[in-house]
């Protein structure tokens, strides 16, 4: 029985598994490998998938992918992304964003539609569109405090 | 008219049989033609420009990979179109251009598909299979862009043709390029030291790119389709639809 052939159809199925897998990696066209850095503007038209380090500024139309243990010091801007590694920076996201439980993100971020898995690590702010004009008093009333603040001490006191 | 430009290893025995059939095939089809066998004092450039002088207007390559490279990559500006009838083993390329090995190669060659394809240019000279910087301390950089580095050394391979393969695992994908797709690969593997003097490869770094530039601390070995060098900067772009090649319906590009 340790001999045993596979059947026929159990290898066609494992090629045709093995074709996809293969046909998968061929869709990701950009990978920063782990003990690789990266410095400056790093931008794909396609897929980018980063294990190592990046510096600088991050730019994709298409899906960016930030793996455990990866370190992003830079802003990035992506169609869609999940996020394993770091980033510190700021996020545009045009879709959707995905922090796992081992992401650290400290930077704003700035997208359509977030999951954020329990156990993710965050320290900004998140801005989504289809609330604009429904902001809070209360950071309208911190905004001009700040703006008289910017103001010569003199024409406070008047 | 066609040049049939044969590679030395096609003298052996083993060979003849297939060389045989294939000339039979080519008879039959009505596009047999002058063959001339190539050795290593001989200028596949200046064969091929006289070819053509003397009306030839489809020179093909028959052998493998190496013999691929060597005469495209001196013969790429020259007016004419090829094709290819791969022989024996090494033939990665042939499968991306979608070729049969063997007799049924004759078949792709008389229906005559034709498709431009881009090389890849690198210190005035072109190559078409594949470029291999072996493991140096160099730094690598993208369309003026960003700069790759790592710790230690790190080893280049830009593949135009000639599909890339790694293993990491048994079931590790293999990478097939595209030559169409108007760009070059790059793939980065750097080096990290294990134990006291043992070297370990890292996962390696994809970059698809137009045009990089790669800078050694001190000089390195650059190897393109088969010609040795040594050179402290290189500088690697792609030129496109530079060569009309005659290919298969089962390309993959």
């Amino acid at each position: 029985m340790i001999f045993q052939r596979t059947p026929k159809y159990q290898e066609a199925e494992e090629s045709f598994q093995n074709e996809e897998a293969a046909a998968g990696a061929d869709n990701v066209e950009t990978v920063v490998g782990p003990s690789v850095n990266v410095e400056g503007d790093f931008s794909s038209e396609g897929n980018i998938v980063v294990k190592g380090t990046v510096a600088g500024s991050v730019h994709t139309s298409k899906h960016l992918s930030v793996e455990e243990g990866a370190k992003i010091m830079a802003n990035v801007k992506a169609g869609s992304a999940r996020v394993a590694g770091e980033v510190k920076g700021n996020m545009k996201i045009k879709e959707t964003l995905e922090l796992t439980a081992s992401a650290r993100v400290l930077g704003d971020i700035e997208v359509k539609t977030i999951q954020i898995e329990s156990g993710a690590l965050l320290y900004g702010r998140i801005i989504m569109p289809g609330l604009e004009g429904m902001e809070p008093k209360t950071s309208r009333q911190k905004y001009t405090t700040r703006k008289n603040d910017s103001l010569p001490a003199e024409s406070l006191l008047n | 008219m066609y040049v049939y430009l044969y590679d030395n290893f096609l003298r052996k025995d083993k060979f003849s049989s297939t060389v045989k059939a294939m000339e039979v095939r080519l008879t039959d089809y009505g596009i047999a033609g002058k063959i001339l066998r190539l050795n290593n004092y001989i200028d596949a450039k200046q064969v091929v420009d006289d070819e053509i002088k003397r009306g030839a207007k489809t020179v093909v390559i028959a052998g493998n990979d190496a013999t691929f490279g060597q005469i495209l990559s001196r013969s790429a500006t020259c007016d004419c179109i090829f094709g290819f009838l791969p022989v024996g083993p090494g033939n990665t390329i042939a499968e991306v251009l979608g070729i049969p090995a063997g007799v049924e190669a004759c078949a792709v060659l008389s229906r005559r598909l034709k498709e431009r394809l881009d090389v890849g240019w690198v210190n005035s000279r072109y190559f078409v299979s594949q470029l291999h910087v072996p493991p140096a301390k160099i730094e690598v950089i993208y369309d003026e862009k960003f700069k790759v580095s790592s710790v230690d050394k790190m080893e280049v391979v830009v593949c135009n043709l000639q599909p890339y393969f790694w293993q990491d695992g048994k079931n590790a994908p293999r990478r097939v390029v595209h030559p169409q797709d108007g760009k070059l690969e790059a793939f980065l593997r750097p080096l990290t030291k294990k134990g006291w003097w043992g070297y370990k490869y890292e996962e390696p770094s994809v970059f698809p790119f137009e045009e990089m530039e790669i800078v050694g601390r001190e000089a390195f070995a650059v190897r393109a389709d088969g010609k040795v060098s040594k050179e402290v900067k290189v500088k690697i772009k792609l030129a496109r639809n530079k060569v009309r090649m005659i290919v298969g319906r089962e390309r993959k590009f």
